[in-house]
């Protein structure tokens, strides 16, 4: 498949890109500021270099969380106005499916003990930017859906990334690396997604925070992959 | 009450002054200079300058919010979207308690709703789609909405569509067409700026939640949507009805009603 990988520059986006690289045709592209060697520079905008950017494109893949750093408005504009841009302009193009790469941190501030799933209304943070402008991509992401324009997978990840095998455990939400490509290269084909699809990705931890009854179902390709 | 209000010099902002100016303290915002007749405090500023609207409302009681921008995709998003991240940033910096945006019915009644359904409420989930300025505004809504229930900010949000002057219910972009197919969502400008004085004014205690939202029309026949909450809770009445839109029998006094403004 041709994918486009956003944020390309960061960590995230490396370790999917890693992960993706070798059975697919990989397109990164990241803000001028920010590319280097195979990475597009691209600012996103309402232009003829976005429209190009997603043509031939299979799937987008893209870094809605942590993806940028910079000021609040910055992280705030590239979350709303360079998303839809982005969207719109896969829309335009025909691109079939948007993979949006979120984080189970909207649920941070629910307390643990409470079995938390796909069907709870998020509570993002207004203190944490990063959080925040999550949500904002989310919301830009789910509106294409529900139009109709491209479908949608919306993987949470759990926090904090960990190389396979170096759990630590206190960290009930943690997401190993190669959960993070696996889940990611499963959304790429899952055949069982509908147009607006939440998945919590978690690793299987002691006393694992997120429930991950959804990626089992949706992500089958996942079975034997969701422990550390 | 002291009252910042953003983006005070479109459409909108002038019917809100007049509703409003002799009974608070008024500091107007916008890019572009008031009206001529304003006489009241004014400083020159875009709704989504965080910094500047955070410093403009250091020792307000209100933020009002009244900016739009329709068409271009920047500018929407700007002022749209970041004008309201910047008046909630400014509202907990300075711990002001109440919030007012206003914007089109379509950031919450999309089109899954309006082509379907009758008797919308304003209390339904947001359903914007992805038009421009629907999308944009209701990205600011929901700005709203996790700072509201963040720091306890009473968010009011008046939700308007299609304005109509008093006197011949024509509007801004189109002339007027009377007894064919109108927009059920129709208000008269008088009307849509004392809206924003009853939102300004109503009492915590007529509040639901720290978020409300209202549709500001009259009453009309159509029942597309319902406007009972916006009279019970904020106490508005509107003046006018715009019956010669929907009414075949309504006539036009000899004196055309318009000494009336």
């Amino acid at each position: 498949m041709n994918l486009l990988i956003t944020s390309a520059a960061s960590a995230t986006a490396q370790l999917v890109a890693g992960a993706l690289s070798g059975a697919h045709t990989l397109r990164l592209t990241d803000l001028p500021e920010n590319a280097s060697g195979n990475i597009v520079p691209n600012e996103l905008n309402h232009d003829a270099d976005t429209d190009e950017l997603v043509a031939d494109i299979d799937v987008i893949i893209n870094i809605g969380y942590q993806g940028q750093t910079g000021s609040n408005t910055h992280l705030m504009d590239y979350h709303t106005r360079r998303m839809y841009n982005l969207l719109q302009a896969a829309s335009d193009a025909g691109v079939p499916r948007y993979v949006n790469v979120s984080t189970l941190r909207v649920f941070e501030d629910h307390e643990e003990n409470l079995v938390v799933t796909e069907k709870w209304r998020s509570d993002p943070s207004a203190e944490d930017i990063e959080i925040l402008t999550a949500h904002m991509a989310e919301y830009v992401c789910k509106e294409f859906a529900r139009d109709r324009l491209i479908k949608v997978a919306n993987l949470r990840l759990g926090w904090p990334f960990i190389g396979d095998g170096s759990g630590n455990p206190e960290d009930t939400a943690a997401v190993s690396h190669g959960m993070i490509g696996a889940s990611i290269q499963e959304a790429l084909v899952s055949e069982e997604l509908i147009q607006w699809q939440d998945i919590h990705i978690q690793s299987y931890v002691e006393h694992q925070r997120f429930i991950t009854k959804t990626a089992e179902r949706l992500l089958p390709g996942l079975a034997g992959r969701l422990s550390l | 009450m002291k009252i910042l209000i953003l983006g005070g010099n479109g459409m909108l902002g002038p019917w809100a002054v007049k509703a409003m100016k002799d009974r608070h303290d008024i500091l107007l915002t916008d890019i572009n200079d008031p009206y001529p007749d304003y006489e009241g405090r004014f400083q020159k500023l875009s709704a989504d300058d965080v910094d500047g609207v955070v410093k403009a409302a250091e020792g307000m009681d209100m933020i009002v919010n009244l900016s739009v921008i329709r068409p271009h995709r920047q500018l929407a998003f700007d002022v749209n979207t970041m004008g309201n991240y910047a008046m909630m940033v400014a509202a907990r910096e300075h711990r002001i308690t109440r919030v007012i945006t206003t914007g089109p019915h379509f950031q919450m009644v999309g089109q899954q709703y309006e082509e379907w359904d009758f008797d919308l409420t304003p209390d339904m989930p947001p359903a914007p789609g992805t038009r421009l300025y629907a999308h944009t505004k209701a990205l600011g809504q929901e700005i709203c909405r996790v700072f509201s229930e963040r720091y306890g900010i009473q968010v009011i949000t008046l939700l308007y569509y299609n304005m109509k002057h008093s006197w011949n219910l024509g509007g801004p972009e189109a002339p007027v067409v009377y007894h064919e197919d109108m927009v059920p969502f129709s208000t008269a400008w008088q009307d849509c700026g004392t809206a924003v004085q009853a939102a300004v004014e109503v009492s915590e205690e007529r509040l639901a939640s720290k978020n409300e939202a209202f549709f500001i029309f009259p009453d009309l026949p159509h029942r597309k949507h319902d406007n009972e909450k916006t009279r019970r809770v904020l106490g508005w009445k509107p003046r006018y009805q715009v019956e010669g839109l929907w009414n075949k029998e309504y006539r036009k006094p000899g004196s055309n009603l318009t000494e009336a403004f």
